[in-house]
C-alpha cells in the first residue's frame, strides 16, 4: 500500500509540473504580439528531500530565451525607430504548441498512472470488505 | 494446511513487489521530462523469487531468529534506459506504458492468489 500511495504523490508531482510548463506556454502565446517580450521556458528538476531525491518532479526557475526578437516594420507604431521598425516578441507559435502538445502528452501519462495506483489501491481494500 | 500461509506470503510479497514497482514507473513518468534523468526498473518478480537466498541462518530451534520471508525479496531498482533523448533523459512513456500493464496484471493475480487461500482457509474452518 506504501508504494501505492507513493506512486500517487509522484504522479501528482508530474502533473503539476506539466501544467506549470502549459501555464508559462499559454503565456508566451498570449504574448506574441507583445512589442520586446522574450518567450519564458522552465526546466524541470527532479526534487530533493534532506540530501536524498525523492523522485518527485518539480519546476526549476524561469529563464528567458536570449533569442533574437524579431524585427517588425510599422512606422506608425509608437514603438518604431528612424527606419521603422520595432522589437517584437521572439515567440514561435509553433514551437509553443508543440511544447503544449508534449505537456498535455505527459500529463496523461501521469495521471494514467495515477489512475491504475487508485485502481490497486481500491483493489486491495476490496479483500477487506468480504 | 500450512501451505496455504505460505502461498499467502508469496502473495503478499508479490503483491507489495507490483506496488514498488509503480512506484518505480510513476517516477520514472514523472521525470519524463526532466533533463539527465535516467530510467529505471525493477527485476521481475519470478526472478527475485528463483534467486537464491544469500546464505541464510539456520533455525533449528523455536527461539533461534530467522528474517521475516519477506525480507529476502526486497529488489533493487536498475538503470533500464529506453531512448535517449538530446537532453540525456532515458525515459520511453511507451516502455513505461508497457510496464504499467505488466505490473497491474501482476497486482491482479496476486490478490487473486491471496483472495483464494483466504477462502480455502475459510472452508477449511467450516465457515462459508
Amino acid at each position: 500500500m506504501a508504494g501505492l500511495i507513493e506512486t500517487m504523490a509522484i504522479s501528482a508531482s508530474g502533473m503539476g509540473a506539466q501544467s506549470e510548463r502549459l501555464r508559462h506556454v499559454s503565456e508566451n502565446v498570449a504574448n506574441a504580439d507583445t512589442p520586446g517580450y522574450r518567450r519564458k521556458t522552465i526546466a524541470f528538476e527532479t526534487a530533493v528531500k534532506d540530501g536524498e531525491s525523492t523522485g518527485k518532479v518539480q519546476t526549476g526557475p524561469v529563464n528567458l530565451d536570449p533569442g533574437v526578437l524579431e524585427r517588425v516594420f510599422d512606422p506608425s507604431h509608437p514603438l518604431a525607430d528612424d527606419t521603422g521598425h520595432y522589437d517584437g516578441s521572439n515567440v514561435d507559435l509553433v514551437l509553443e504548441l508543440a511544447d503544449a502538445r508534449e505537456a498535455q502528452r505527459s500529463y496523461e501519462a501521469n495521471l494514467k498512472l495515477f489512475d491504475q495506483a487508485r485502481q490497486m489501491s481500491s483493489r486491495v481494500l476490496e479483500l477487506l470488505r468480504r | 494446511m500450512f501451505e496455504t500461509l505460505e502461498l499467502m506470503r508469496l502473495a503478499d510479497a508479490m503483491a507489495r513487489h507490483a506496488s514498488d514497482r509503480q512506484a518505480v514507473i510513476a517516477r520514472n513518468v514523472a521525470n519524463a521530462d526532466t533533463p539527465g534523468y535516467r530510467s529505471r526498473d525493477l527485476p521481475d518478480f519470478s526472478e527475485i523469487y528463483a534467486a537464491p537466498a544469500p546464505d541464510e541462518l539456520r533455525t533449528t530451534r523455536r527461539g533461534h531468529l530467522s528474517e521475516a520471508p519477506g525480507e529476502r525479496l526486497q529488489a533493487q531498482s536498475f538503470d533500464a534506459p529506453g531512448a535517449t533523448s538530446p537532453n540525456g533523459n532515458t525515459v520511453s512513456l511507451e516502455v513505461e506504458m508497457v510496464r504499467a500493464a505488466d505490473v497491474r496484471q501482476e497486482h491482479e493475480l496476486a490478490l487473486g492468489v491471496y483472495s483464494a487461500s483466504l477462502d480455502m482457509l475459510r472452508s477449511a474452518l467450516g465457515r462459508r
